[in-house]
This record gives structure tokens, C-alpha cells and sequence, in this order.
């Protein structure tokens, strides 16, 4: 059933796209900067999962590690490169973002050598059949992974008093300091939990490619750009759902668009449309 | 916060100054070489320069070009035309080199390709296989196949040895998928190969799913799979998972054990055409092969010894011109015939060489010898 095996492939590309694309659409909210290095986050997710599972054998652990260690870096970016920058006008943080990305491409390259790293013996590697398909349990857990993290994100957000202080950080930074609420913690917190989930999504990625390479973060680096401005930007739902259905498209434009469009042209060529029927995004309100 | 800035800085400026090379010396013989030392295809450039430089050792150990030593300048073009041409230029014009070679692929290497012929340096493409190179002028050479010639290769392989009719074909979208598709589309037809299927993919690709679930659903008996080992790796991979079992065929940028590391288990059965035969009796290449080795601390692959003969080719012509004088050693090339770790070099009127093609197989987690395709018609290569 090649209907079916195209559908859950663009499933599982969509649940990648929507790891990497939550912690972008967040610190847009927060701090309206396209955080471009935020597939720096991926890279290194992927780079230390693979050298952590190699090292100690446990890909649970590792993946643990390397979501910690990105997390962490995450917070390092926001507190050395954007805060000092915070009050200059947006394409500053842009432009800084962007030296910031192309700095950590090359030093993956001298740090990790050009040659990227893979698994020596890569966990969850054995497949399992459901009807005509064949799946990695890697995919699986991908699928499954994506959903259940970006759900429990949602709620925090919506349900919670640290998702509350979050959004009234988002509209009144003022005013919510002034409440007692410290921006700078709940900035911190959110780039450890975006830069956390894309570090997931590159190991990930690393698992099923069994490869990290130090340039493996530049597709993703553009294509969540087009995912949060498709779901309207600042959405945890509409992110994961926007995600999925760009890995669904770009899943059967490959195939039956292939000979016209690139599959990265496609994605665009999807926001360009969508953006023309509704300029705020699938999910963007007004 | 001010203090960590200035070190991060200084940090960078130290790595840069890495790459700055050491100061020339005026009475050395120079080569040139631009290959990618930063960006996507930076291992395959890491290769051909620790080749290059191999060969620049052997031949300064032996008495250099007439008791000269020779000195390797080497720059990153990042393989892209952007960079090669100002990389070129400098070589060129500054460095003033003697000759030159390119340690990059076919897009870099014909634009810079451009700039030394305007300035009539012998220059000799490694392993780029696009057609266009060699007829930028009379002063550009290629130690490897033409793309073409290395397609057609592919589809005797599969229709005459392999017995193989059924055959679905993977573009990569550059200069190297696309010339090798164009030779084995060519060649298909004389070997009674059918082309069922065909896709395209971007050299940025590395999840195959989609093409995959359709290859899948048209059921070939192999895969004309173009690529390097860091698309190939993750291809077969997810091929084997996916549970198509068809045979897979592949070129010299799949020639790597990296290409091995990534794809696992699921390597094992892969088929390439090459131009490095690794169970070869042949002295030069058994030597050449336990050489670089040692020197790298990795497994050989073709683009290391394709660097090492683009480097043996112009020190043999200019050892047997009996100097550095440009256009002595491009007549020269035309004349000599070396015995290079990757066979017997001998260069045409297009400069272009004819050799056999290396037919590779993984075995047990390692690249061994398959067959050898020797045909000098159906693998001549273009002569004008």
C-alpha cells in the first residue's frame, strides 16, 4: 500500500520537523527572535547522543544526556548572545543568530572531525511490519516521542501557573516583572526546554540516518522557520499539527512533484500558499 | 561578560590562523590544490589533500623535481564555485604556482578549471567528473573518469555481469549524479537493461522514506543508486529497513568506509564502480594503500588515492620535462604514462585518461574486489 507507507513516512519527518520547530515558535513568543541557531541545538543533540550511546551503551541515557547538555547550552546562548542584545532592533538578534549557527557548523567540524559519527551498533534498529510496511522501532518511537512531549508541553502552557507566567511574560514582560515573576527565569526555562527537544530531535535523526554530521542542522534550520510561520507564530498545538501535515506533503510531493519541485521547494511553495489564504498562518488568530 | 566575548574571539582568530599557510619558499616547485576543507564535503577533501600531500613526501624523498623540493599550497573552496575561483585566482596570481590540482567536486572544479587555463597552468582534476572540465582548454587534465564513462560502466556491470534487467534509477541532483545517469541511460539499452523508475533526490537529503515506500512498490531487481557515502549510508539503510532487498549499485562517492560505518549490516552485498581496487597485487597501489594508512589513521578511500595520482602525474611530467616551465610539463602530461595507485595513467588529446574500471563489493563490513570492467570502447573517453 504505497498510500499508506508515503503517509506514515511524512508522519515521521513531520514528527522531527515539529521536536525542532517548538523551541523556535516559543522563543519567537518570548522574545520575537528568529532563533536560527536553534539548529545548532539539533546538531549537538545528535553529535553527543551518538558519542554518548557508543561510549556507555545506553541510548536512554544518552538521550537524557544530550537533551541535559543542550538544554543547558540553550540557556548559555540566551544569557551570552541575545540578552545583550535584547533592546537593539530584531534583525540584530537575526544576524547574530545566524554568525551564531554558521560558528557552531564549524566548530561540530573541528571538535567531532569532518567525517561525522554513527553508531557502532545502533539501538532500535530492528523493524517490525504493519500490513505492506516495514518500521524502524526508531520511527516508531519518533512518532510516538513528538506527540506525547509536545502535548505535555501544550498543557503546561495552557493549564499551569509556570505556563501562565510564561504567557505573561510573552505579553507584558512589565507587568509581569512588576508581579513578581522573573523574566529571566522563565527566558532560561524556555530555551532549555526548546533547545532540550530539538537536542531530541537530532538524536534522533542521528539514530535513524545513523549519522551526525556538522552541517546535518541546515534543512532543519529553515524548514522550522517555514513550519512556526505556517502555524501562526507563538502555537504549541498548531506547530505539531503544521509540522505533520508539511512531512505528510513533502512525503507525497516527493514522489508525484518530485520532477518539478525540490522537496525543500515544496514546503515553501506550501507556506506561500497558505499564506496567501490565511496571512496569519493556519492557526494564527484575527 | 565583555572578558568571555574577547576570548571567544581570539579563540576563532586562533583557529583561523591554523589554516593560514606557512611562508613560501621562493626555491621550491610549487603545486597548488583547492579542496574543501570546511562545509558539506569537507572528509572527502580531507582525503585527496592527505593523499596529495603523501605524494608530495614520496616524491620530495626521492630527490624532488630536478633536486627541488616540491611544496603543496593548499586552500578551501568549501566545494563550491564561490570559493574555488578566489582560491584559484590566488594560487595563480600571488602564490604563482607551478601547476595545480583541484581535490573538489565537479561544480567547484570548473570554474576554477576557468582560471587556470587563463593563466596556462597545467592543472589536473582528481575526481570531479563532470564532461565540461577538460574542454575548458588545453591546459586542464583529469586523472579520473569522465561521469559518463563511469555510468556506462555501471550498466554493463549490472545488465552483462550481474545478469540484471529490471533496474530503477536515484539522480542525485548535481554534476556528479547527473553525468553518471546520463552514461548509464546511454549504456542501458546496449546491455538490455530497462529503466522502470526514476527519481531525484538533493545532496542535502539524508531521509530516504518516500522514494523508498515508492521503490518499494515497483519492485526492481536493482537500484542504479547515485551519491556519496553520507547520502548512499543513510539510503541503503533505511532501504534494507524498509525490507526491499534489491541490489544495490553504486559509484566512487560511495567509496569510503564510512559509507560502511553508516549503512551497518545493511552495507554488506552494496556493489560500486571505482577507481581504487583495494585487493590489488599491483605494487604501487599495495604501497600506496599501506602508506596512507599509516599516515591517517583511517581505511583508504578513492578520493585519497585519486589526490595522490593528480600529484604523481605532475611531478613525473615535470621530473621528465626536466623543468617547471608551464608548457613544457602540458606537453609533457600528454606523453607520460605513470603507474598510479589508481592504475596506469596515460593522458589523451582531450587530457582526459582511459583505465579500467574497479568493480568494489562489501564483504563482511569491508570494500573487496568484485570484478574489473575492462572495455576501451564502451569506457573510451571523450577526445574532443
Amino acid at each position: 500500500m504505497l498510500f499508506l507507507d508515503l503517509f506514515v513516512e511524512g508522519l515521521v519527518q513531520g514528527s522531527i520537523y515539529a521536536l525542532i520547530a517548538i523551541g523556535l515558535t516559543l522563543v519567537y513568543g518570548l522574545l520575537r527572535i528568529l532563533h536560527v541557531a536553534h539548529a545548532g541545538m539539533f546538531t549537538l543533540g545528535g553529535y553527543l547522543s551518538v558519542w554518548a550511546t557508543n561510549a556507555s551503551g545506553s541510548f536512554v541515557l544518552s538521550l537524557l544526556a544530550a537533551a541535559l547538555a543542550a538544554g543547558v547550552a540553550g540557556i548559555l546562548v540566551y544569557r551570552l548572545c541575545y540578552r545583550p542584545i535584547l533592546h537593539r532592533p530584531p534583525h540584530v538578534a537575526l544576524i547574530a543568530s545566524i554568525g551564531l549557527y554558521v560558528g557552531m557548523e564549524e566548530l561540530f567540524r573541528l571538535f567531532f572531525g569532518p567525517y561525522g559519527m554513527s553508531h557502532t551498533d545502533p539501538p532500535l534498529s530492528e523493524t517490525v511490519g504493519f500490513f505492506s510496511m516495514r518500521l524502524k522501532y526508531a520511527e516508531i518511537a519518533i512518532m510516538a516521542g513528538a506527540v506525547a512531549l509536545i502535548s505535555a508541553l501544550a498543557v503546561v502552557v495552557n493549564k499551569t501557573r509556570l505556563g501562565m507566567a510564561w504567557r505573561a511574560t510573552v505579553a507584558e514582560p512589565q507587568m509581569a516583572l512588576s508581579c513578581g515573576i522573573n523574566n529571566d527565569r522563565i527566558r532560561d526555562l524556555i530555551f532549555f526546554i526548546g533547545s532540550a527537544l530539538a537536542a531530541l530531535a537530532g538524536a534522533m535523526v542521528a539514530l535513524v540516518n545513523n549519522y551526525a554530521e556538522p552541517t546535518m542542522g541546515a534543512v532543519p534550520a529553515y524548514k522550522a522557520l517555514a513550519i512556526i510561520v505556517l502555524a501562526g507564530l507563538g502555537d504549541v498545538g498548531g506547530t505539531l499539527l503544521a509540522a505533520l501535515a508539511l512531512g505528510v506533503i513533502e512525503s507525497f510531493g516527493t514522489i508525484y512533484l518530485g520532477k518539478a519541485l525540490d522537496r525543500d521547494a515544496i514546503a515553501f511553495a506550501f507556506m506561500i500558499v497558505v499564506l496567501m489564504l490565511r496571512p496569519r498562518g493556519i492557526f494564527g488568530k484575527g | 561578560m565583555k572578558t568571555a566575548r574577547i576570548m571567544l574571539f581570539l579563540v576563532a582568530v586562533g583557529a583561523l590562523s591554523l589554516m593560514v599557510p606557512a611562508a613560501t619558499n621562493a626555491d621550491s616547485v610549487k603545486i597548488g590544490m583547492h579542496a574543501p576543507q570546511t562545509g558539506f564535503a569537507a572528509a572527502d577533501g580531507n582525503s585527496a589533500i592527505l593523499g596529495a600531500q603523501l605524494a608530495v613526501e614520496q616524491a620530495n624523498a626521492s630527490g624532488g623535481v630536478n633536486g627541488r623540493q616540491i611544496e603543496l599550497i593548499v586552500y578551501d573552496d568549501q566545494a563550491t564555485p564561490k570559493e574555488s575561483v578566489p582560491a584559484a585566482t590566488k594560487l595563480a596570481s600571488s602564490d604563482r604556482v607551478d601547476a595545480a590540482i583541484s581535490g573538489s567536486y565537479s561544480g567547484a572544479t570548473r570554474a576554477a578549471a576557468d582560471v587556470f587555463q587563463s593563466y596556462k597552468i597545467p592543472y589536473i582534476s582528481a575526481y570531479a567528473v563532470h564532461p565540461g572540465i577538460t574542454r575548458t582548454g588545453d591546459y586542464v587534465f583529469r586523472s579520473s573518469f569522465v561521469g559518463e564513462v563511469q555510468g556506462r560502466a555501471g550498466a554493463k556491470l549490472i545488465g552483462e555481469r550481474l545478469g540484471v534487467k529490471k533496474v530503477s534509477v536515484l539522480t542525485l541532483k548535481n554534476d556528479f549524479g547527473k553525468s553518471l545517469v546520463a552514461g548509464f541511460t546511454e549504456a542501458a539499452p546496449l546491455f538490455g537493461v530497462d529503466i522502470i523508475s526514476e527519481y531525484e533526490y538533493s545532496i542535502k537529503d539524508r531521509q530516504f522514506g518516500p522514494v523508498i515506500a515508492k521503490i518499494k512498490d515497483d519492485n526492481p531487481e536493482a537500484i542504479y543508486a547515485t551519491g556519496y557515502f553520507f547520502t548512499a549510508g543513510p539510503f541503503v539503510s533505511q532501504l534494507r529497513a524498509a525490507g526491499v532487498d534489491a541490489l544495490v549499485i553504486g559509484q566512487e562517492g560511495y567509496d569510503s568506509q564510512k559509507f560502511i560505518e553508516i549503512a551497518g549490516k545493511a552495507a554488506n552485498g552494496v556493489i560500486i564502480t571505482t577507481s581504487l581496487d583495494r585487493d590489488s597485487d599491483n605494487a604501487e597501489t599495495v604501497d600506496f594503500i599501506r602508506r596512507f594508512e599509516a599516515k591517517a589513521g583511517y581505511k583508504v578511500d578513492m578520493v585519497a588515492a585519486s589526490g595522490h595520482t593528480a600529484v604523481k602525474a605532475l611531478v613525473e611530467a615535470m621530473r621528465k620535462a626536466g623543468s617547471t616551465e608551464r608548457d613544457a610539463v602540458r606537453r609533457m602530461l600528454h606523453e607520460v604514462s605513470i603507474e598510479a595507485s589508481t592504475g596506469t595513467i596515460a593522458f589523451n588529446t582531450l587530457g582526459e585518461v582511459k583505465k579500467d574500471a574497479q568493480v568494489q563489493i562489501v564483504r563482511d563490513g569491508e570494500w573487496r574486489h568484485h570484478s574489473v570492467i575492462s572495455d576501451s570502447v564502451l569506457l573510451a573517453p571523450p577526445d574532443q
